[in-house]
């Protein structure tokens, strides 16, 4: 029974650092995928990379007014840079997220976690 | 226009702020590649030559400002891990940043603030003149927080973290700075109106209610910079390596504890002598 509790609360431990390490690679990736751009601060998401796409598809890609996070009207220039942009910084940061994640997921100890 | 940080650094007879805030001002100027400079006083200076860290303070910082050291009754009881201590808080002079900065502009940032990524250099452009610190995030989970770490009081206004200040030097700040000053001089009496408890000065709250007398008194989305990730001063930093630091995190903060691991993320870490226990590990870094 012993050995059987000191198991329980070694994974318990582990359960909670794994919290806290995905909770940290969470943040960190989204910091990445914050932006600043003339004046705003932009998060990459799949809203903002699916409108972008849209107006450059329907061919609006000079002088176009995006809200930022704060909901401030900002001016992009061009658009087809911008969009450039946060596309490429979006698979950047996505791949990056999925490798430490599975690296992660795949560290069974709290030794293996910290070291990562 | 000139962009900057500035840290400040009163030490008491507990806490050598100086040394803190070498390793805070080392790993900004390294990882947001800007100069910093430090405000603090002649003993605070004096300390610094005795223990051989003036010329590491003269390398990491573009100036030393020396002001005198502001007279304070504020006590704080501060935990180390499951050690408590009481110590006099020599913090009442953050007002005088705007007159002080050598910077058109200036991040503030708190010694124990340690930066360990570029993400604040997003925000330099962001067409507001000041922002602040928008609310602490907490290392393991929001449950460890209180009321009191988001509001002023139970009944009073949102509460900004200035672990974290980002301004432009100009007259809309030096009113906001002022009525900063404004708050701290007539601190019972704002204390009176917003409910917050007046028997030891916070800048968190001083800064909070100027923002919110100066929003027109609405709570905005303007003038904000990322939450401040946080340990808790009952977290312990327990060592440093590979540029990662490991924290033991008192995750129910009845002294149990459970380890996390932290790289390429901006850290506020409020168990300020676990950062001098670490220090030269730590210096190692910058």
């Amino acid at each position: 029974m012993q050995e059987q509790l000191k198991q329980a609360l070694d994974f318990s431990n582990y359960q909670h650092t794994f919290s806290i390490q995905k909770k940290l690679l969470k943040e960190r990736t989204e910091s990445k995928l914050t932006y600043g751009y003339s004046g705003g601060i932009f998060y990459i998401n799949q809203t903002l990379l699916t409108f972008v796409d849209m107006l450059c598809q329907k061919g609006r890609t000079s002088s176009v007014v995006l809200l930022d996070n704060n909901q401030n009207p900002i001016l992009i220039k061009d658009l087809e840079t911008f969009k450039d942009e946060i596309f490429s910084r979006y698979f950047e940061v996505t791949n990056e997220y999925f490798e430490q994640y599975d690296k992660i997921k795949k560290s069974r100890s709290v030794e293996k976690l910290l070291d990562l | 226009m000139k962009k900057g940080i500035v840290i400040y650094a009163h030490n008491n007879r507990s806490i050598d702020y100086a040394l803190m805030a070498i390793i805070s001002g080392g790993l900004a100027k390294k990882n947001l590649n800007l100069p910093v400079s430090l405000i603090t006083d002649d003993s605070t200076v004096d300390w610094l030559k005795q223990s051989g860290k003036y010329d590491i303070a003269c390398d990491v910082f573009e100036k030393i400002l020396i002001v005198e050291k502001p007279k304070t009754n504020n006590q704080r009881f501060l935990h180390d891990g499951d050690a408590k201590i009481t110590i006099p808080f020599v913090n009442t002079n953050r007002n005088s940043v705007w007159d002080l900065t050598p910077y058109d502009k200036t991040l503030l940032i708190d010694s124990d603030f340690l930066i360990l990524s570029d993400n604040l250099n997003k925000f330099w452009d962001l067409d507001v003149d000041l922002a602040i610190g928008e609310s602490i995030n907490d290392i393991y989970n929001s449950k460890r927080l209180g009321y009191l770490d988001k509001y002023v009081s139970e009944t009073g206004v949102k509460l900004y973290w200035a672990t974290t200040v980002m301004f432009t030097k100009n007259e809309n700040t030096k009113l906001f700075f002022d009525t900063v000053n404004y708050v701290k001089e007539n601190y019972q009496y704002f204390g009176d109106v917003f409910r917050y408890d007046t028997r030891q000065y916070r800048n968190d709250i001083a800064f909070s209610i100027a923002k919110h007398l100066l929003d027109g008194f609405v709570e905005t989305n303007i003038g904000r910079l990322p939450p401040v990730l946080s340990t808790l001063d009952r977290d312990i930093l327990v060592s440093v390596d590979n540029n990662s630091l490991k924290f033991l995190i008192n995750y129910r903060l009845d002294n149990n504890y459970c380890a996390a691991s932290l790289s390429d993320v901006d850290v506020h870490i409020m168990n300020k002598q676990s950062i001098i226990r670490q220090s030269e590990k730590l210096l190692e870094m910058i």
